[in-house]
């Protein structure tokens, strides 16, 4: 055992000490309510969404001739696919709404003021990384909601003054959706947007540990007792029931409400009625509501001042007497985007 | 990692060498068996959904063949079935399905008229024209060309073959290819206009 | 929570994970038996028919390829369904362990579409092949054709025909369209048709003896007479007593709704020189709206309701057959029930029809009202409910009297004096019996038939060049430059108290107000005609001839 034990040490000179101190930080106490558990949640569900997208990539094609056929073969024929299917879009469901989550939670204890500014912003790539894997994944099934989504999409980039143009043939190669168009979304959705994630990820995490988690402190905690935790194995242990809690849930979901297939992509006639996901209504029923350029370039503007909120709010406490007045304008801002996905998912047009 | 200290570690001392231990066990197996489970789908999804069994064809009337006659079918995969009358009974066994397929390391062979045998190119295969090998490969290992189920169904001859296609759209079913005359397809080729080669200025 | 609790709940959690696994494992093996039991093959056809279809998919592939897409493939009738027979009935045989028989007649249809077959036998449609003694067919069996069969009268180079099938034109033309008297060969050298086989109610043959007479081939198959099958014309008079044929209109094998709601359908018959009705409907503003309408049609509902499911143009079936919202969405496969005048006869007949659904042809008004049992009015205000989901009372009334206007003037201008002519003609003796053997024959039979037709059917479906330039301006021409000098011509040729009495017919029709222009002449009205030439292109037109 020890030669063994001394070969490995050889070949890879790192010490288990070394190992355990590194990832067996100190946790707050805080992390103990499962409400500060939002930001392992996505990560895990992303996980889940690297190995059933390998799965679905094994017989999915990127031609628009075959797509939607090999959609159906994946939902219809192949061992377990429907399973699998069901599994990777509704962990993207829950991935979403839990990026969501854990963004609220952060802004709402203001956990994203100084020094935690760049990581407020890397969490806003992440959370438009997240939200362009949903568009560019439902793209690839290829039927009808797919085909007028991503059509819908590209002309409202179209829309956009000066570089409209230049974005949308960026987008669909070419003027309109082509034969070269559902690659282009494929390649986005397999490699380049979850490289960037993990990418960005790996950064997101560094400066948390970096920095250290925010620390709470709740009336309820006994003084007496220590700050911290330790990370191995005890909240170790948290995340392992998190995920298998998820594992059931998404289980439970697939095969209850399974993801079924639409009407294959017609070019030549859109759908009566047309709705993105979920995670889309608020910015669609905001496109009704207004003129396309204004609603465009507002769209633009709300996503910009989320970017720049760190400094937005520093500057309105340190300017003026508000202190708090960044869970208001939380509150009228979630209010708002609740109001606006409700309306759009109860009307029909 | 039992013994990691941990603050509010407080179980009853006697309890926590058994029941300690068996709650490691407990979450040992509830990881791999919930995850391995999920793994064995995973597995179990790439591995092909349902073998081809292959399914009955119609090839011919019978009388389409005398003794010593053959045709040639072209199954639905593309592979071509040599299939031969020997006898006059009016059941299966009067006929041999010869698969085109070499036993060795599947390429496909063509009869060679000259010789009278099977030829494989990949590595220089034999046949006699019974399908056993004679030389090469499966000539030193015995091998002959593999055969077809047939079946009579009254007076039709119906082969069973393997249904799976390179392109997911061709034709489903299988065809008989006519000896003198293959026909496919668009062009006859029977009625080649030009069997000559062209003369300067004809093709423009 | 200690980690010693932690641990215990991840192991049950993981277990939790596993059994719902076991669940999807569970759901996976009973989707991968239904499918099994469901599609046993590639296509998914009743158990009764799977090996037909692995047959004949193969040897026939276009017939399930038609069966595949239609609504019997859905509702998973297949090939055994409509073909089985009983091994009683003169046409079955045995193949690969079932009883069937190649034709499907409405008998078997009506087995499940009872309402359909019961409308059908009732209409004219399904009477089709009973042509025998009409006019029609001794023009093709024996002006066009020879009753009998006979020797060619010299060789056909690289071909060998030892007799001539005179029956060829009726076979070919004819029973196309109104079906043919389906035969079996006898062993005797004649036929087996429904009249030697005398079917019960059942459509059993009572003359069994008959049934051993008739020729099988090698596979044991009843062999047809050539001339009779194929054939899918729409009275066709069927071995089990039953007449008509249900692929006329919805061809086999996909029996599509959809294209007998189309006019191309109804085309196959209703068209040419003597009863244009699709050329009618081409240049009428109904078809001219469906050509480009097409696509708006929802041909493809599933119950084609006008009002309901389209309004875009009325298609054939739209006005004489298919349901609308006023009438609750009734289809009729009798087309007669919404038909006011038919105007196949010589003279236009109103569509009084009695409890047979035949023509009251009497004359005495108490008798009619006894006999009638459905009206030409209740068969017009059917049609005028179709007509009023477009158009308003005013306008399909106005319609109406337009239509009746012409049906009468055609009728007591020309088709009643020209019956009388012929009748004169025959009762003194001067025109043989036997019809097309003098030309006079052949241009009546142009006047009411051809012509004649194509005026009422043009006035009838709103396409002007029909009701005039094909229609009543040739049947004026047949009239006055044919019909009337050759009746003149033979009364002078019989010479006698024929031609006295020919001639006085011929002038008593002459002399009425309607026809006194044609030899008392009508100057006051030419020189109107060449006034107005005269004013509009500074000639007069008729001194060259040529008017307009």
């Amino acid at each position: 055992m020890s030669a063994i034990a001394q070969w490995f040490q050889d070949c890879l000179p790192v010490s288990p000490e070394v190992i355990r101190e590194m990832t067996n930080e100190p946790v707050p106490n805080h992390m103990k309510r499962w409400w500060f558990a939002l930001g392992g949640t996505p990560a895990y569900l992303f996980v889940i969404q690297i190995i059933t997208g390998i799965l679905l990539a094994f017989y999915y094609e990127t031609s628009t001739g075959s797509a939607y056929a090999s959609v159906r073969y994946i939902t219809e024929e192949a061992a377990f696919g429907w399973y699998l299917r069901s599994v990777h879009k509704w962990a993207a469901t829950l991935m979403i709404a839990a990026v969501v989550l854990h963004q609220m939670r952060v802004y709402f204890t203001g956990a994203y003021r100084k020094p935690r500014e760049i990581n407020w912003i890397i969490g806003m790539f992440l959370l438009l990384c997240t939200l362009t894997l949903g568009f560019t994944g439902y793209s690839l099934v290829f039927e009808q909601l797919s085909f007028w989504g991503a059509t819908v999409g590209a002309n409202m980039a179209d829309s956009v003054p000066v570089i409209g143009g230049f974005v949308k043939n960026l987008m669909l190669a070419g003027e309109t959706y082509n034969s070269r168009t559902l690659s282009r979304f494929f390649v986005l959705h397999a490699a380049v947007l979850p490289v960037a994630l993990i990418g960005l990820l790996v950064v997101h995490i560094m400066i948390i540990r970096l920095q250290g988690v925010t620390e709470f402190k709740f009336k309820d905690e006994d003084e007496s007792k220590p700050k911290t935790f330790s990370f191995f194995p005890d909240h170790m242990y948290t995340e392992l029931m998190l995920g298998l809690f998820l594992m059931i849930l998404l289980s439970a979901l697939a095969t209850i409400f399974p993801a079924s297939m639409g009407p294959e992509a017609d070019p030549l006639t859109t759908p009566e009625v047309i709705k993105p996901e979920w995670f889309f209504y608020v910015v669609f029923r905001w496109l009704k509501l207004f003129p396309g350029t204004f609603a465009i370039l507002s769209t633009g503007f709300v996503v910009f001042i989320m970017f720049t909120w760190p400094f937005i709010d520093a500057q309105i406490r340190k300017r003026t007497r508000f202190q708090e007045a960044s869970v208001w304008i939380g509150i009228v801002g979630v209010l708002a985007i609740i109001a606006l996905t409700m309306w759009e998912a109860l009307v029909a047009h | 990692m039992a013994d990691d200290s941990s603050h509010d570690d407080g179980p009853v001392q006697g309890r926590r060498g058994f029941l300690g231990q068996a709650s490691n066990f407990a979450m040992a197996a509830g990881l791999v068996g919930g995850y391995g489970a999920f793994g064995a789908v995973a597995a179990r999804y790439l591995y092909p959904a349902r073998p081809d069994t292959g399914s009955w064809q119609f090839v011919a009337d019978l009388a389409r063949l005398g003794v010593g006659d053959s045709l040639r079918y072209q199954a639905p995969g593309g592979e071509t079935v040599n299939i031969t009358r020997r006898a006059r009974d009016g059941v299966a066994e009067d006929f041999i399905a010869l698969s085109s397929t070499c036993p060795h390391l599947g390429c496909q062979v063509h009869w060679e008229d000259a010789n009278q045998r099977y030829f494989c190119p990949c590595h220089n295969g034999v046949f006699d024209s019974a399908g056993v090998g004679t030389a090469g490969p499966p000539g030193d290992a015995g091998q002959t060309l593999p055969r077809y189920p047939l079946r009579v169904d009254g007076n039709l001859l119906f082969i069973r073959v393997p249904t799976a296609r390179l392109v997911a759209d061709a034709a489903s079913s299988g065809r008989v290819i006519d000896d003198d005359c293959a026909s496919a397809p668009g062009h006859d080729p029977c009625l080649s206009p030009l069997a000559r080669p062209p003369r300067d200025g004809e093709l423009g | 929570m200690t980690l010693e609790t932690k641990r215990w709940i991840i192991g049950a959690m993981g277990g939790l994970f596993l059994v719902s696994l076991v669940l999807v494992q569970w759901l996976e093996t009973t989707r991968r038996a239904e499918e099994a039991g469901l599609r046993p093959a590639s296509v998914s056809a009743p158990a009764s028919s799977v090996a037909c279809v692995d047959c004949h998919a193969q040897a026939n592939p276009g017939i399930v390829d038609h069966w595949e897409g239609s609504t019997h493939a859905e509702k998973g009738v297949g090939c055994v369904e409509c073909h089985t027979a009983e091994s009683v009935e003169p046409d079955a045989f045995e193949h690969y362990g079932q009883s069937i028989a190649t034709i499907v007649t409405p008998r078997d249809c009506s087995r499940c579409h009872v309402e359909e077959s019961a409308e059908f036998e009732a209409s004219h449609h399904s009477k089709a092949g009973n042509i025998l003694a009409s006019l029609d067919n001794f023009l093709a069996e024996t002006v066009e054709g020879s009753r009998e069969d006979f020797n060619p009268h010299s060789p056909t180079p690289g071909r060998s025909f030892d007799m001539v099938n005179g029956l060829a034109s009726a076979q070919s033309g004819c029973q196309q369209c109104h079906g043919a008297k389906v035969a079996l060969q006898s062993t005797d050298g004649s036929l087996i048709t429904v009249d030697e086989l005398a079917p019960d109610e059942n459509g059993v043959p009572t003359n069994q003896a008959i049934l051993a007479s008739i020729v099988k081939d090698a596979n044991g198959r009843p062999m047809f007479d050539t001339g009779t099958w194929p054939n899918t014309g729409i009275g066709r008079l069927n071995l089990d007593g039953s007449a008509g044929s249900c692929t006329a209109c919805h061809s086999r094998h996909d029996f599509s709704p959809r294209r007998a709601r189309q006019p191309e359908n109804c085309g196959q018959c209703h068209l040419g020189p003597d009863h244009p009705q699709k050329e009618i409907y081409e240049e009428s503003k109904h078809g001219i709206a469906y050509r480009d309408l097409k696509d708006d049609m929802n041909l493809n509902a599933t119950d084609w309701v006008l009002g309901a499911d389209y309004s875009a143009a009325p298609t054939c079936a739209t006005c004489h057959m298919s349901g609308n919202l006023r009438n609750g969405g009734k289809i009729t496969h009798d087309p007669g029930e919404r038909i006011s005048w038919t105007n196949r006869p010589p003279v236009s007949v109103a569509m009084d029809t009695d409890i047979n659904h035949a023509i009251v042809k009497t004359d005495d008004p108490d008798e009619r009202r006894a006999l009638t049992v459905d009206s030409w009015e209740d068969k017009r205000n059917r049609m005028k409910d179709v007509c009023s989901h477009c158009h308003s009372p005013d306008y399909v009334n106005s319609f109406y009297a337009q239509y009746d206007d012409f049906v009468v003037l055609y009728n007591e201008k020309f088709a009643k004096p020209g019956q009388a002519i012929m009748a004169v003609l025959a009762d003194t003796g001067t025109r043989s019996p036997t019809q097309f053997d003098e030309e006079i024959e052949w241009t009546w039979f142009y006047l009411w038939h051809h012509e004649g037709r194509r005026a009422r059917h043009g006035a009838s479906m709103m396409a002007p060049d029909y009701a005039h330039w094909h229609g009543m301006y040739e049947v004026a021409e047949r009239f006055y430059m044919e019909l009337i000098p050759q009746a003149r011509e033979m009364a002078d040729h019989a010479g006698g108290a024929a031609r006295t009495e020919i001639n006085r017919v011929i002038n008593d029709i002459l002399s009425r107000p309607e026809h006194v222009w044609f030899e008392e002449g009508a100057a006051e009205q030419s020189a109107r005609i060449r006034e107005e030439m005269e004013r509009r292109y500074g000639q007069g037109g008729e001194r060259d001839g040529n008017n307009f």
